[in-house]
């Protein structure tokens, strides 16, 4: 919703301590995504081929998803094609009440989320259990993600100990990390122990293998394919890839980017169905072919979900994951959002100050930034744009058009220095807020300049 | 017009410039000493490697590692301490309690600690859910980086997968925990 992002972030930011705490947490996270990048003097060569490679695919996505799609098949695997949402779900509770499942266990998959599935099969008597523990824990919290890696990265321990006390039976007061994941461990265990069938998303789809590639750090989804007579893959059709050349590229970029991990824990190849048991892959497009056909925002299609963006972007840090409003947040949450309903989701656009970290940090060199600046030009139009931000752009087009007047006005500037405070520091300006102006300089920079007072030092920077 | 059709005639309209394929042909990083590389960044992704002094045994080694564990789980002919062969198991969830399972890597990965394992045992689960892994590795199937490896990696009976290190977790505060739902702890054999 549109101007939700400001009261949204107010929020997050009324616990000023955790708020510093998520901040810090996450620049730590960057940081040893840096530290990571730096140890391959290669990188900037990898996130070059990683783009040019998704670039390539994209533009002949045709030919790669048939291919997939045939190789697929030829393994063994049962391909399947999802127009939209509506179309996706109704085909994953097809296949799941046709092999008479009860009991689903789902590794982490954003597409999920993005088609609303969990409520649907729910509704249909479906016992849905997320497996991922962070999943799991906003399952049982009844929270959506913050994060697309870090999904629960709003939330204290103390928090989650709470909510396992409550339904896991853990230990009273009890929030240490190692115990509650190991609690998790076990109360996990038994529903895979139990499920009917296996859900997971796909990190990539290898065409000329058809292979379908999945990196978890947790192992959940390999549990949950290893056990379950059934795989049900959701994949998103920009997931294709040529061959294990590019995977090669990929797999070297993505948990450095992610978590500064050299790489995660399991990378699995699942070429077919374990023997007597069954595979079905269901390629969605819900949007995302109308996003290819916009110039504009066509790059958004290169995303590995990776997370990085959120994790460098300085506003997602101190605003966190639920001040944006689509369910994806950060820089690439805004492009998805806005591809989708530009109506909705124009509301987080201008939290961007446009310092351009994002495009530095994604390994396939999503144009984020330029997509976010791109959008505001068109805000306007759309009728979307603040009313106070065009009352103002519309004096400074006056002062920045009209030297005399823009000289008589900075003359005056310091004038502001001298104001009582509530006339400084009060609602209409937003810049007050939080902070201490900086003052007004006695006189103006060209006036210096030009009474000779500014001088090219020479000396100083040797 | 079914799905299939109507997706890919949709896709035909995309409105990103042409761009080849580019040639993944890059000089990627080498390491002097691969079997180093690869023990120093298992341990860094909280597991470990160790290496087997000539003419010892590695039952040996493997029962000084773990000596705790009762359930031992493994197909390779040389492992005399294995308590079950997981192949005689009817079904997968039958290798839960398993405490080690000790299997057989292809090749190990120097930038990331990661070992590839194909399908070398009836069920793939012997992978994921025993509380312990070890994997034995000969030192000489070690290659420098991701890109020499997806030219070796072969996947064979529809499964293959690398692992680096145990399990880990860290949805919690971002405080990591070691042994998520797989192994808790993940030992590299160096032969
Ligand atoms: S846009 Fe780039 S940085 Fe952001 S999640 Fe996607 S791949 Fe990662």
């Amino acid at each position: 919703m549109k101007d939700n992002y400001p009261k949204a972030a107010a929020r997050f930011l009324r616990d000023a301590e955790r708020a510093k705490w998520h901040d810090d947490t996450l620049w730590m996270v960057r940081q040893k995504r840096d530290a990571n990048a730096r140890s391959i003097p290669e990188w900037e060569q990898l996130r070059h081929l990683a783009s040019q490679i998704k670039t390539h695919t994209l533009l002949r996505l045709d030919h790669y998803l048939e291919q997939f799609a045939d190789s697929a098949a030829a393994n063994g695997i049962t391909v399947h094609w999802a127009a939209d949402a509506v179309e996706h779900n109704r085909l994953v509770l097809e296949i799941l009440q046709s092999a008479g499942v009860k009991k689903l266990v789902k590794s982490k998959s954003m597409l999920a989320e993005e088609c609303h599935l969990n409520p649907y099969l729910q509704a249909a008597g479906i016992e849905v259990v997320e497996s991922d523990l962070g999943e799991r824990i906003l399952q049982l919290a009844g929270q959506p993600p913050s994060h697309i890696v870090m999904p629960a990265i709003h939330l204290t321990r103390q928090a989650v100990g709470k909510l396992f006390e409550e339904k896991l039976h853990t230990d009273p007061g009890n929030s240490d990390p190692t115990y509650l994941t190991r609690a998790a461990r076990r109360h996990l265990r038994q529903h895979f122990l139990t499920a009917d069938a296996a859900m997971t998303g796909a990190n990539f789809c290898v065409a000329d293998s058809g292979d379908v590639v999945v990196c978890t750090n947790e192992g959940n989804a390999d549990m949950g394919v290893a056990l379950a007579p059934l795989h049900v893959v959701s994949a998103g059709i920009e997931k294709v890839i040529p061959d294990a050349g590019a995977l090669a590229v990929y797999t070297r970029l993505l948990a450095r980017s992610a978590t500064g991990q050299p790489v995660t824990a399991y990378t699995t190849h699942h070429r077919a169905p374990r023997p007597g048991c069954q595979m079905h892959v269901i390629l969605v497009d819900n949007g995302r072919t109308d996003t290819l056909a916009n110039p504009e925002h066509a790059q958004t299609l290169k995303c590995l979900r990776c997370g990085a963006c959120m994790n460098t972007c300085p506003a997602y840090r101190h605003a966190g994951g639920y001040a944006y409003s689509y369910l994806i947040p950060g820089p690439i949450g805004m492009q998805l959002g806005m591809s989708r309903d530009p109506r909705a989701h124009a509301g987080d656009i201008p939290a961007c100050s446009l310092c351009y970290s994002c495009n530095d940090a994604c390994p396939a060199k999503v144009d984020l930034a330029d997509q976010t600046y791109r959008w505001r030009q068109q805000l306007d139009s759309m009728h979307l744009a603040s009313a106070p931000k065009k009352l103002i752009s519309r004096v400074l087009r006056l002062l920045f058009t009209s030297p005399k007047l823009y000289e008589n006005v900075l003359r005056l500037a310091p004038l502001v220095n001298r104001l009582p405070r509530f006339l400084v520091y009060n609602r209409l300006n937003a810049w007050g807020r939080d902070r201490e102006m900086p003052p007004f300089a006695g006189e103006s920079f060209t006036r210096a300049w030009k009474r000779g007072k500014v001088k090219a030092s020479r000396e100083k920077s040797k | 017009m079914t799905h299939k059709d109507e997706i890919l005639a949709r896709l035909r309209r995309r409105a990103i410039p042409d761009c080849p394929m580019p040639d993944v042909c890059l000089e990627a990083i080498t390491y002097p000493d691969k079997v180093k590389q690869f023990t120093e960044t298992l341990r860094l992704v909280g597991g470990d490697a160790v290496e087997l002094t000539p003419g010892d045994d590695p039952n040996r080694l493997l029962r000084e590692l773990y000596p705790d564990a009762r359930v031992i789980a493994s197909n390779l002919p040389g492992v005399t301490i294995a308590t079950v062969n997981p192949d005689d198991l009817a079904d997968p969830r039958d290798l839960d309690g398993v405490h080690l399972a000790v299997v057989a890597g292809d090749f190990g990965v120097a930038e990331n600690g990661a070992v590839w394992i194909t399908h070398n045992t009836k069920e793939r689960a012997l992978y994921f859910i025993p509380d312990y892994l070890a994997i034995l590795l000969h030192r000489a199937d070690i290659v420098n980086n991701m890109h020499e490896a997806y030219g070796r990696a072969r996947v064979s009976a529809g499964f293959g997968v690398f692992i680096s290190g145990p399990s880990k977790t860290a949805d919690i505060e971002q405080s990591l925990v070691i042994g998520a739902h797989g192994a808790k702890g993940l030992t590299v054999i160096i032969l």
